[in-house]
């Protein structure tokens, strides 16, 4: 750095994000106040301090299972769209094929339904087609509406990349699928990381469409939580988002520790 | 939609002309094959059952084809101003996240990479709790007697009954909260690959650190801007969880709505052509944004 | 060329082989060796209502006939939703409603008739109960009378509907939306106290529109709980079942009926057509109406019985509506004429209280 940043924007710069993270933290504060809190209901400042909720929850077959279904579909639905959006969003960065514009609404269009319609054609169609739902129709339904996330975040990063380096490997020898492997991917690493952690999040988050795709053996734990919270709200809700957040930290730190998460956010 | 004409102005890549018609066809027959289960997944999985559904918004009571359902809601300016309040609440709420976002982002970037870790862990985690509970605690901050009220009338600014719930306010507050992580990550994932010396250079021939800030950083990370911009406004387009619960069912938006029909009064034909509707605003609203960054950045 | 192609799709399908194989493990796992046994598919309502649902009738049912009942969380509205887009397979053999949807359920051929003779139950029922069975609808197993809550220790006791107009309770009015039954109820109610009824309901919306300004517009039970503790509510139309739920969470809230009457809301079970069990199905219906599940309902959730020979304790018949005298005075607005001017009510309705 040729000149020091002023010390006046230094100060700003650290008020700002600041004031963002209580902006971002102080509901999830609430939350946590509420879900050690003793009485039947959900109210703050809480009543007393008890761990009953979180026992509650733990010993619960109905939100344990519910809280492995999400996981298992999460994880499958993020695998299929991360390996279907990045070919999907190599394709339209490179323009190659005919059509591609055609093609990008293709890929975004789900973005901006609402998903209640989705939803309700996608069972439909299934019932009319397959007969009763399976889990397999909610990954399905589910990789759909995480798609666009993946192909728009790792379109955002291939726009920034070096369009010379795949040509540069072409030159020197490098075959298709490895310009592919070697060169292109990496470049989407980034995009593709983000565009996975949405597209989990979504998965794991997304109540409209399980909601209309649940069957006796397939309740996700957004839905659980709504099933929960629709006829008797109590503080098992907030302890379940509490311990989420907890679980959240802590995958996060354990992929860095073993993988370095570093290289996904581009350092 | 031209969604992805915006990503810069990079062509085929040049080719010696040995050869070029084998290896232009070998690229087609390349891409086919890349984006071919994504387009499989779309047409079987989305466009037939959602071009069902939306075929119904032009069906009548009788079976006839009719544009009923579609005066209906044009013809009645309660509904026109649903969509009013949900395009100018998006478009607020867009606005909000890309200046929190950007600069946000920028700090990540030239912050170390344990710190980085650290706040993209904190600036996710509204992501992880259920809209519902996450909600609720807005409702306490937000409602009669809570912190944020009660600290403005202890400033003596408003009176004692003053409740910042069931108001757009309220709407955009939440929303912004838990939308600024699709923006952030968005633009991080740009800035992170700006090369740290056009920002040093700029400096070295004497740029401020604002000056550099706006025309060095900013025109590079407008693709991370633009990315997040679409998916912050699309997703608050068409959210209704959050708006309905701390909006309430005196602010309703055009998904609300969509949702009622749908689900409560089971009037599909009109919930579907309440979709079409959604979709021509919103791509009427993002033409013109996508040509202004387009041009800007090619 | 398509040698490299075929390594691509060597690379690709190795991600799907993975992902695939992960759903058959996860298949694998999901499918319980007893399914030699009969099945059942219902839908009940969550939470503290289907705990007592598994307790009084699912796990009874279960034992007595040596079935699989499976549960469906779904409240009335997504459950028809569900039920009418899986028309050309539905997976639900009972479907229970709450908010009058049998009629569009019968109206649109998803649920099939059951004649009275059928139910061994069926001849105990009051009238009202088994009306419903011409109509193609089925019986009605509970009912929530709709009246006035409110917080017994920061505001006096109402007596009459006409009291949600006093100055007293000014700005501590919670109103519920018409999208949900209990409001839809509480407003049919307040339109004819008002001089109104179903097909003329102006002297129920200029009635309501007086009230808007200081008063909060809820469209659930959860929004209704967190108004009464967090919110300063004093009086809400609502129903006596959920002032119990409210009482038995510690908060101070009583149910009195109006002295205009009293509507209700009526709890049906139904009988879903185009399914392979209908006989046994009916027989998990009738079970529902049997006097000692109806008495295990008023005793843990108070809600009235439609049972004739139900038999209550004095504190419970107190806390819901029991015996003839007091079902007689059951006010119940005609279900067909609800369901027709539903549509027209809920979009005049949210017209009025949007801003």
């Amino acid at each position: 750095m040729v000149k020091a940043v002023p010390t006046s924007v230094r100060i700003a710069t650290f008020l700002f994000v600041v004031l963002t993270l209580v902006f971002v933290l102080a509901p999830l504060v609430v939350v946590a106040g509420v879900s050690v809190s003793e009485s039947q209901f959900i109210a703050f400042p809480p009543n007393g301090f008890s761990l009953r909720w979180y026992s509650a929850i733990l010993t619960s077959g109905a939100y344990l299972g519910a809280a492995w279904t999400s996981l298992k579909l999460a994880v499958l639905v993020t695998l299929c769209a991360t390996v279907i959006g990045a070919g999907a969003a190599i394709t339209l960065h490179r323009r190659r094929l005919p059509g591609t514009v055609l093609l990008a609404g293709l890929f975004l269009s789900p973005l901006i339904l609402p998903t209640i319609i989705f939803a309700i054609g996608l069972l439909m169609l299934w019932s009319a087609t397959f007969g009763p739902v399976s889990f397999t129709a909610l990954w399905i339904g589910h990789t759909v509406v995480a798609l666009p996330y993946v192909v728009r975040t790792t379109l955002a990063v291939l726009a920034e990349s070096d369009p010379f380096l795949e040509e540069a490997a072409a030159t020197m020898g490098a075959r298709r699928w490895q310009r592919l492997l070697y060169v292109v991917l990496p470049q989407c690493l980034p995009g593709l990381a983000a565009g996975a952690f949405f597209a989990f999040n979504i998965s794991f988050d997304e109540a409209v469409v399980a909601l209309f795709l649940r069957t006796p053996d397939l309740v996700t734990l957004p839905i659980q939580i709504y099933n929960q919270l629709e006829f008797s709200p109590d503080p098992s809700v907030a302890a379940v988002s509490t311990l989420m957040i907890g679980v959240t930290i802590l995958l996060i730190l354990v992929i860095d520790r073993l993988l370095g998460i570093q290289r996904f956010t581009g350092a | 939609m031209s969604l992805s004409t915006n990503t810069g102005s990079v062509g085929t890549p040049l080719l010696p002309p040995k050869g070029v018609s084998a290896r232009v066809l070998g690229g087609i027959a390349e891409d086919a094959t890349l984006s071919a289960p994504g387009v499989f997944l779309i047409i079987l999985a989305f466009i037939l059952p959602i071009g069902q559904m939306l075929l119904l918004s032009i069906e009548g009571a009788s079976g006839g084809l009719t544009t009923e359902h579609f005066t209906r809601f044009l013809g009645d300016s309660y509904y026109l101003g649903i969509v009013w309040r949900t395009l100018r609440l998006s478009l607020l709420i867009t606005v909000i996240a890309a200046v929190i976002g950007f600069p946000l982002a920028y700090v990540m970037a030239h912050v170390g990479p344990r710190l980085r870790l650290w706040l993209i862990i904190l600036v996710i985690l509204p992501l992880m709790t259920s809209v519902v509970v996450r909600t609720f605690g807005w409702m306490v901050l937000l409602g009669r007697g809570g912190l944020i009220p009660f600290t403005l009338w202890k400033l003596g600014l408003v009176n004692r009954n003053f409740t910042l719930m069931q108001t757009e306010s309220a709407i955009v507050i939440g929303m912004v909260q838990v939308l600024l992580p699709f923006m952030t990550l968005s633009v991080l994932g740009v800035v992170m690959k700006i090369d740290r010396r056009l920002e040093e250079a700029a400096r070295t021939m004497g740029a401020s650190f604002t000056a550099t800030l706006r025309t060095v950083v900013l025109p590079l990370a407008m693709p991370g801007i633009v990315a997040g911009s679409l998916l912050v406004f699309t997703l608050s387009v068409s959210s209704f969880i959050t708006p309905s619960l701390l909006g309430g069912v005196r602010l309703p938006v055009v998904a609300g709505s969509i949702y009622e029909a749908a689900t409560k009064t089971l009037e599909w034909n009109f919930a579907a052509a309440q979709s079409v509707i959604l979709l021509v605003g919103v791509f009427l609203v993002l033409l013109p944004y996508l040509k202004l960054t387009g041009r800007r950045h090619g | 060329m398509s040698t490299i192609i075929a390594t691509r799709r060597v690379v690709l399908s190795a991600g799907f082989g993975l992902t695939v194989a992960l759903a058959a493990l996860t298949a694998s796992g999901a499918t319980s060796p007893a399914a030699a046994r009969e099945k059942l598919v219902i839908n009940s309502y969550g939470g503290a209502y289907e705990q007592i649902h598994r307790k009084l009738v699912i796990e009874p049912f279960s034992k007595k006939y040596d079935v699989d009942v499976q549960v469906i969380t779904a409240y009335s509205a997504d459950a028809l939703a569900q039920l009418r887009a899986q028309k050309a397979a539905p997976q639900f053999d009972v479907i229970h409603f709450s908010g009058g949807q049998e009629v569009v359920a019968a109206r649109e051929g998803l649920i099939a008739p059951i004649k009275l003779n059928e139910l061994s139950n069926g001849k105990d029922l009051y009238p009202f109960a088994v009306e419903g069975l011409s109509r193609g609808e089925g019986p009605v197993h509970a009912v929530a009378a709709i009246g006035l809550l409110y917080n017994k220790e920061k505001a006096k006791k109402p007596e009459k509907w006409a009291d949600l107009w006093n100055a007293q309770y000014k700005d501590h009015v919670v109103l519920t939306d018409l999208s949900n039954s209990y409001g839809l109820l509480g407003f049919l109610m307040m339109n004819k106290v008002k001089g109104g009824d179903i097909t003329n309901a102006d002297p129920g919306f200029n009635a309501v529109k007086t009230l808007l300004d200081s008063a909060v517009v809820v469209a659930t039970s959860p929004e209704m709980q967190q108004n009464f503790a967090q919110n300063d509510a004093w009086i809400a139309p609502y129903a006596q079942d959920y002032a119990y739920t409210l009482r038995k969470a510690g908060l101070p809230i009583e149910f009195v009926q109006g002295a205009e009457g009293t509507p209700a809301v009526y709890l049906t079970a139904n009988l879903v057509a185009n399914r392979p069990n209908q006989d046994l199905a009916k027989k998990f219906i009738d079970f529902s109406l049997s006097p000692e599940v109806q008495a295990g309902w008023a005793q843990e959730l108070r809600y009235s019985p439609t049972n004739k020979a139900t038999k209550l304790d004095e504190t419970v018949a107190k806390e819901v509506i029991y015996g003839p005298d007091a079902v007689a005075g059951l006010i119940r607005f005609d279900p067909v004429a609800v369901d027709a001017n539903r549509a027209a009510l809920v979009e005049r309705w949210k017209k009025l209280i949007a801003k």
